[in-house]
C-alpha cells in the first residue's frame, strides 16, 4: 500500500485548505515543543546548578538511585517511543488493524512506565524516606522533574487513548491524520526528554 | 556650521565632565574610588558627546527638513534608502568605541580586584536589619560602627545571617551583597578619614529603608588602635559567639551522628564538600576532617579535635582561608553543633 | 506562495464565517483586530491602576520621613507597580495590543494563524492581571518585580499570588508569541518576501521568539518559588541547600530578553511612524531589520550584567559585560538609522510623529546609561540605587510607552475609524515630555550621590530633588489624563479619518478604516517594499477595497 498525500480524499481529491492548516499545525506544534524543552532545560539547568553547588552528589545521608530498575524502566519507555513509530508508519500505509494495536501496546507500555515510577516512588518515600520537601535539594530536584515529566507521560497516556477512540470512530482519513503525527511528535519528545533525565539523574 | 555648534557643545561637555567637581559631593574615600571616578568621567564625556551629536543632528532635522505652507500638499522628501558608506561609519566607530570601552573598563575594574590580599581581614555580616562586623582579635560581633585605619589594605569578607542585602558605601564607589550561604569578597584600601554612610542596596524586609544608618569611620592607626582596644576590652567576656549559644555548654557527649548527617545536609554543603581537603567550594572538603594525617591541625591552626571543631562552628572562622559565619548565623544549637561534631568525627 | 496566490490567498485568506451577535463579535471574538483592541483596553485599564500606585509613590517620597502610607505598604505599592507595568501593560500593549491590531493586516492576511489561541491567551490576561492586583488582598509581594529569595520566601501569601499570576501572563506571552510566528512564516501574502515586510513586522518577528522561549524559562522560575513557598520544597533557601543567586539567574535569563520584548516592538512602531511623516524611505531598511533580530540573539546571552554584585566569579563576569557593550552597537545603527531618515524629509508635526522624535531623543539617554551600567566598575558603585530606576524608566517610558502613544496616535484611526485630537495631542505630548524629562532626570544623580531604590524613606539630603521629581510626575500623570480624555471624547466625536488619514504606504492603510471583519477582499500581491514615496504603492489586486463590491464568500464553519 502506498503512501496518501497529504490532505487527499478517498479519491485523490487534494484539500489545499487542509494542506496548509496542517502546515501552520504542524509548526505551532513544533514550536510549542520546543518552549516546553525550554521550561524542561530550565529546572535541568536548576539541578545541574545545585547539584554542583555544594556536597557532592548525591548529598550526605541519600543513597544512589537504584539504576537497574531505572534503566528497565527506561526500556518499557522506549520501546513505547518503536511502537508509536510503527503505529503511525502503519496508518500512512493504511494498515489500520496494525495501527490499532500499536497505538494500544503505546499506551500499555506507557501505562507500564508509570506504574514502574510509582514503584520507586513508593520505594524511595516510604522505603528509604526520601521526600520532595524534606529531603533538601535532592528531593527537590528529583521528584520535580521526574514529576514534571510523569505528568507528561500521563497526559500523553490520555491524549493517546483519545486517539483511540477517534480512531474507533473514523476521525482519521488516509490523507487527514494531524492528529496521529501530533501525538506521535510528542511521545518522542516525551521519550527525548527520559533520555536526558536518566542520564544526568541516574549515571552520572 | 550646525556640526560646528555641536563641536563646540560636545567639547564643552567633555571639559565639564573633566572638570566636574565630583569628589566635593561624593568624596573618595578609597584608592580605587578615584579610577572608578576616572571611569566616570570617561564615560561621562564619550556619552554627553555622543547624545549631544545624536540629539543634536536630531533636532535640526526635525526643524530644517519641517514640510512648511508653500510645500504642495503631496510634497515628499528626497528619497534616499540607503548610504553603504555611511552605515559602514557608523557600525564601525561604535565597535570601535566598545572596544576603547572595554580596556578602559576592564584595567580599571583589575585594579579594583587586584587589591592586595594579605590585609585586615574583616567580616560585615547582614541581618535584618543592621550590619554587624567581626575583627580578627575582638570577641564576638561589632554592632554599631565600622573603623578601619587609614592606608592598611583591607579585606572585606560579605555574608548574610538572614537575607540579601547590599553592602554599598557610596563614598567608596564599591558595593557587594551579602547572600546568606555564600561568602564573597571585596579588597580595598582607605585613603581619606571620614565618617561615610553605609547603606543597604537590596530590599531586605520592611526595614529595609532604615538600614542606613550606621557609618564606617576611616580613622589614623592610633585612633583605630584606640577604638579596637575598647572593643576587645568591651567584649573581652563575651564568648565568642552571638546569644544564644553564648555560655550555653556544648554537650558534645551528647551528639547524634544522623541527626549531624542530616544537618549537615542543610546547613554545610553550601560551602564544603564531603571530599579530600583541597577541594574547596568556599571552605575546604571536610573528608575525614578529624582524621586526616596529612592536615593535623585545623585551619586555625590547632589541633583537630571535638572542642577545637565545635569551638569552630560556635565562633565561626576568619582568616586566611575565607571566612565561616557563626553559630548563631548559621541558626545552630549547642545539641545542633555537638550533632554536627559526632558525625564528623565518624569520617574516616 | 504561487500555490497560495491560485486558491485566493491560501490559508491567509481564509475567511471566517463572519461573526454574529455582541458576544461572539466583541466579547469572545476570534478577529485579531478586535483581540488586539481588547488587549489594549484592558492593558490600559491596568495602566491606570499602576499610575496609581506611582503616584502613591512619589507622594511618600515628597518628605524624607515618608508618612503616606506605612513602609511595608509602600513595598507592596512598588513591587506591584513593576510587575504590573512590565507584565501587564508594556508586554500586552506592545505584542498582544499593537502586535494583533497591526501586523496580520501588514503581511496581507486575513487573521492570526490560530485565532482561537489568539482569543485564549487573550481571556488568559486579564484574568491574570486581577489576580496579581487581587494579591493587595492578602498582603501583597514586597520584594519588587525582581522577588528575590530567600526574602521573597518571607513575603505575605500574596506573593504566591504574584507567582500565580505572572505565570499566567506568561502563558499567555508564549501562545501568543508561537501564534506570531507561524502567522509571520507562514501567513504572509504573495510576493511578501521578508526583505519587503514592514519593520513592525520585523519588529514583531524578533520579539515573538523571545515570548515563546525566554518567556518559558520565567515559567520555571516561578514554579519553583511557588513551590517552594507552598511546600516547603527547597530550591532558593540556602538553609536547606538551596541557592538564592540561582533564583537570580532563572530570573534574569528571562527579564533580560524580556527588556527586548518591551522595546524592540517600540523600534517597529517608530521605523513606520517616521517614513510616514517625513514622507521618505526609512534610512537603511534592511541593517534595522538585521539589527533587530542582533539584538534579540544577543539579548539572550547577557543576563547576569544584572548580577555584577551578586557574587560570580569574576571571568565569568567579564563575557557579560563586552557582550553588553556589543548590543549598543545595533542599537546604535537603529538610533543612527532613524536621524538620518528625517534628513531630507518633508515632516509634517502630527502627535505620533512628535512621539517618534522624542522617542528616540529619550530612548539614546536610557541606551547610553546601559552602556554605562554594564561597565562593572561603574555598576558596582550604582548598582541597587535610583541611577538604575532613573535608567530603567528612560529605557521603558522615555522608550517603550513613548513608543506605544506614538501608536496610539498613528493607528487610532484604524481601529476607530476617527482621529484623535491632535491638539489635545500635542498638548499631552509637551507636558509629559517635561514632566518625564523632569521626574526621571534628577534620579541619575541622586543614585550616584548615595539613594538606593526600594526605600520608603531617605535622606534628608535629598529632599529637593525628591520634591522636584514627585511634582514633576503629577504633571506626567496630569498628560496621561488628557490623553484619556482625548480617546474618550474622539472615540465619539473625532474627525473621520477616511481609510488612510496620514498617507502611509503600508497595506493596513490601503483599506477601509475600520477594516471588515475578512481584512481584505483579496488577498493582494506585493511587489516591493513600501517606504518608496517617488514610486505607485507596490501592490496589486487592492482595487476593490474601498469600492462597494460585494464581501468574500465565507468558507464554511471550521
Amino acid at each position: 500500500m502506498s503512501v496518501a498525500a497529504i490532505g487527499a480524499d478517498a479519491h485523490g481529491h487534494v484539500d489545499q485548505l487542509y494542506v496548509e492548516t496542517r502546515e501552520l499545525r504542524l509548526q505551532g506544534f513544533l514550536l510549542f515543543l520546543v518552549s516546553d524543552c525550554v521550561l524542561f532545560s530550565s529546572f535541568i539547568f536548576a539541578y545541574l546548578y545545585l547539584r554542583n553547588s555544594g556536597q557532592g552528589w548525591p548529598p550526605p545521608g541519600i543513597q544512589r538511585l537504584d539504576v537497574a530498575f531505572a534503566a528497565w524502566n527506561s526500556v518499557v519507555l522506549f520501546g513505547s517511543g518503536a511502537t508509536m513509530h510503527y503505529a503511525l508508519e502503519n496508518f500512512k500505509h493504511g494498515n489500520f488493524i496494525r495501527y490499532m494495536w500499536f497505538l494500544l501496546a503505546t499506551i500499555v507500555l506507557g501505562a507500564g512506565f508509570l506504574g514502574g515510577q510509582a514503584f520507586e516512588y513508593n520505594h524511595l518515600i516510604f522505603g528509604e524516606h526520601v521526600t520532595w520537601g524534606g529531603s533538601g535539594i535532592f528531593g527537590a530536584s528529583f521528584f520535580t522533574l521526574t514529576g514534571m515529566h510523569g505528568l507528561h507521560v500521563f497526559f500523553g497516556v490520555c491524549y493517546l487513548t483519545v486517539l483511540v477512540l477517534q480512531s474507533a470512530a473514523g476521525v482519521y482519513t488516509k490523507g487527514k491524520f494531524f492528529g496521529i503525527t501530533a501525538g506521535t511528535l510528542y511521545w518522542h519528545f516525551v521519550d527525548v526528554i527520559w533520555v536526558v533525565l536518566f542520564s544526568i539523574f541516574y549515571l552520572i | 556650521m550646525v556640526t560646528a555648534v555641536l563641536a563646540a557643545l560636545a567639547v564643552a561637555a567633555i571639559v565639564f565632565s573633566y572638570t566636574f567637581p565630583l569628589e566635593r559631593y561624593l568624596p573618595a574615600a578609597i584608592v580605587t574610588a578615584r579610577q572608578v571616578d576616572d571611569l566616570i568621567r570617561f564615560m561621562s564625556a564619550t556619552g554627553s558627546a555622543l547624545y549631544i551629536f545624536v540629539a543634536g543632528y536630531l533636532v535640526y532635522f526635525a526643524i530644517a527638513f519641517r514640510a512648511k505652507a508653500s510645500d504642495a500638499p503631496d510634497a515628499i522628501g528626497v528619497q534616499i534608502h540607503d548610504n553603504r558608506k555611511l552605515e559602514f561609519w557608523w557600525t564601525v566607530i561604535p565597535l570601535i568605541f566598545v572596544i576603547i570601552l572595554s580596556v578602559v573598563s576592564v584595567r580599571i575594574w583589575y585594579e579594583i580586584l587586584l587589591e592586595p590580599e594579605n590585609g585586615l581581614v574583616v567580616e560585615a555580616i547582614g541581618h535584618q536589619f543592621y550590619f554587624s562586623f567581626r575583627y580578627p582579635q575582638i570577641n564576638g560581633e561589632v554592632t554599631d560602627e565600622m573603623h578601619l585605619p587609614l592606608g592598611v589594605p583591607v579585606t572585606l569578607n560579605l555574608t548574610s545571617a538572614d537575607v540579601i542585602h547590599g553592602f554599598w558605601v557610596p563614598a567608596m564607589r564599591l558595593k557587594n551583597d551579602t547572600v546568606p550561604g555564600l561568602v564573597t569578597t571585596i579588597r580595598f584600601t582607605p585613603r581619606l578619614a571620614g565618617r561615610y554612610p553605609i547603606i543597604c542596596t537590596q530590599f531586605c524586609g520592611v526595614e529595609h529603608s532604615e538600614m542606613d544608618k550606621q557609618v564606617l569611620v576611616i580613622e589614623d592607626k592610633p585612633s583605630f588602635d584606640r577604638w579596637y582596644k575598647g572593643w576587645q576590652q568591651k567584649n573581652a567576656r563575651v564568648s565568642n559567639a552571638l546569644p544564644g549559644v553564648a555560655g550555653q555548654a556544648i554537650p558534645l557527649q551528647g551528639g547524634d551522628v544522623a541527626a549531624g548527617k542530616a544537618l549537615f545536609s542543610q546547613k554545610c554543603t553550601a560551602c564544603h564538600k564531603l571530599a579530600p581537603f583541597s577541594q574547596t567550594l568556599v571552605g575546604p572538603g571536610l573528608e575525614a576532617v578529624l582524621h586526616d594525617p596529612a592536615h593535623p591541625d585545623l585551619v586555625n591552626g590547632k589541633a583537630a579535635n571535638p572542642a577545637d571543631v565545635a569551638s569552630i562552628l560556635e565562633n565561626g572562622y576568619t582568616g586566611s582561608m575565607g571566612a565561616m559565619p557563626s553559630a548563631s548565623s548559621n541558626g545552630l544549637s549547642p545539641q545542633d553543633i555537638a550533632n554536627l561534631v559526632a558525625f564528623l568525627n565518624t569520617l574516616k | 506562495m504561487a500555490v497560495a496566490a491560485v486558491h485566493s490567498g491560501g490559508i491567509a485568506g481564509h475567511i471566517h464565517p463572519e461573526p454574529q451577535g455582541f458576544v461572539r463579535r466583541y466579547v469572545f471574538s476570534l478577529d485579531h483586530k478586535i483581540i488586539g483592541i481588547q488587549y489594549i483596553i484592558t492593558a490600559f485599564v491596568f495602566f491606570m491602576l499602576s499610575g496609581l500606585l506611582a503616584e502613591a509613590i512619589r507622594t511618600q517620597l515628597l518628605n524624607p520621613n515618608g508618612g503616606f502610607v506605612a513602609p511595608g505598604t509602600y513595598n507592596e505599592v512598588y513591587s506591584v507597580h513593576g510587575s504590573a507595568m512590565v507584565w501587564l501593560v508594556i508586554i500586552p500593549l506592545l505584542t498582544g495590543g499593537f502586535g494583533n491590531l497591526v501586523f496580520p493586516l501588514q503581511i496581507g492576511a486575513r487573521d492570526v494563524a490560530f485565532p482561537w489561541l489568539n482569543m485564549l491567551s487573550f481571556w488568559i490576561f486579564p484574568v491574570a492581571g486581577l489576580m496579581l492586583f487581587s494579591s493587595f488582598l492578602m498582603g501583597a509581594p514586597t520584594a519588587g518585580w525582581m522577588e528575590y529569595p530567600p526574602i521573597s520566601l518571607q513575603g505575605a501569601a500574596g506573593t504566591s499570588m504574584w507567582c500565580a499570576a505572572i505565570f499566567l501572563v506568561g502563558v499567555s506571552s508564549t501562545i501568543t508569541g508561537i501564534n506570531f510566528v507561524v502567522t509571520i512564516l507562514k501567513m504572509r501574502a504573495p510576493g511578501m518576501t521578508f526583505t519587503r515586510m514592514p519593520l513592525f513586522v520585523w519588529g514583531q518577528f524578533a520579539t515573538a521568539p523571545l515570548l515563546m522561549i525566554a518567556t518559558t524559562a520565567l515559567a520555571a522560575a516561578l514554579a519553583a518559588l511557588f513551590i517552594e513557598r507552598q511546600f516547603g520544597v527547597p530550591f532558593f533557601d540556602p538553609t536547606k541547600g538551596g541557592s538564592p543567586v540561582m533564583w537570580q539567574h532563572m530570573f534574569w535569563f528571562y527579564s533580560h530578553p524580556a527588556v527586548y520584548i518591551m522595546i524592540l516592538p517600540a523600534f517597529g512602531i517608530i521605523s513606520e511612524v517616521l517614513p510616514t511623516f517625513a514622507r521618505k524611505p526609512v534610512f537603511g531598511y534592511k541593517l534595522i531589520a538585521f539589527s533587530s533580530m542582533a539584538i534579540a540573539l544577543l539579548g539572550f546571552m547577557v543576563w547576569a550584567h544584572h548580577m555584577f554584585t551578586s557574587g560570580l566569579a569574576p571571568f565569568l563576569q567579564l563575557p557579560f559585560m563586552i557582550l553588553t557593550y556589543i548590543i549598543g552597537v545595533p542599537t546604535g545603527i537603529k538610533i543612527f538609522s532613524w536621524t538620518a531618515t528625517l534628513f531630507g524629509g518633508k515632516i509634517h508635526y502630527s502627535t505620533a510623529m512628535l512621539f517618534a522624535i522624542g522617542f528616540i531623543g529619550l530612548f539614546t539617554i536610557g541606551g547610553i546609561t546601559g552602556i554605562f551600567l554594564a561597565a562593572i566598575p561603574f555598576d558596582l558603585h550604582v548598582h541597587g540605587t535610583y541611577f538604575i530606576v532613573a535608567h530603567l524608566h528612560y529605557v521603558l517610558v522615555g522608550g517603550s510607552l513613548m513608543g506605544v502613544f506614538a501608536g496610539m496616535y498613528y493607528w487610532f484611526p484604524k481601529m476607530s475609524g476617527r482621529l484623535l485630537n491632535e491638539t489635545l495631542g500635542k498638548i499631552h505630548f509637551w507636558l509629559f515630555f517635561i514632566g518625564f524629562n523632569c521626574t526621571f532626570l534628577p534620579m541619575h544623580w541622586l543614585g550616584m550621590l548615595g539613594m538606593p531604590r526600594e526605600v520608603a524613606t531617605y535622606d534628608p539630603q535629598f529632599t529637593f530633588w525628591n520634591r522636584f521629581e514627585s511634582v514633576a510626575s503629577y504633571l506626567m500623570t496630569f498628560a496621561i489624563l488628557i490623553f484619556f480624555v482625548n480617546v474618550l471624547w474622539s472615540i465619539r466625536n473625532g474627525r473621520r479619518s477616511g481609510p488612510n488619514p496620514w498617507g502611509a504606504r503600508t497595506l493596513e492603510w490601503q483599506i477601509p478604516s475600520p477594516p471588515h471583519y475578512y481584512n481584505f477582499k483579496h488577498i493582494p500581491t506585493v511587489y516591493g517594499l513600501p517606504y518608496d514615496f517617488s514610486q505607485p504603492l507596490p501592490y496589486k489586486g487592492l482595487e476593490e477595497e474601498l469600492t462597494d463590491s460585494p464581501p468574500p464568500v465565507a468558507a464554511g464553519a471550521h
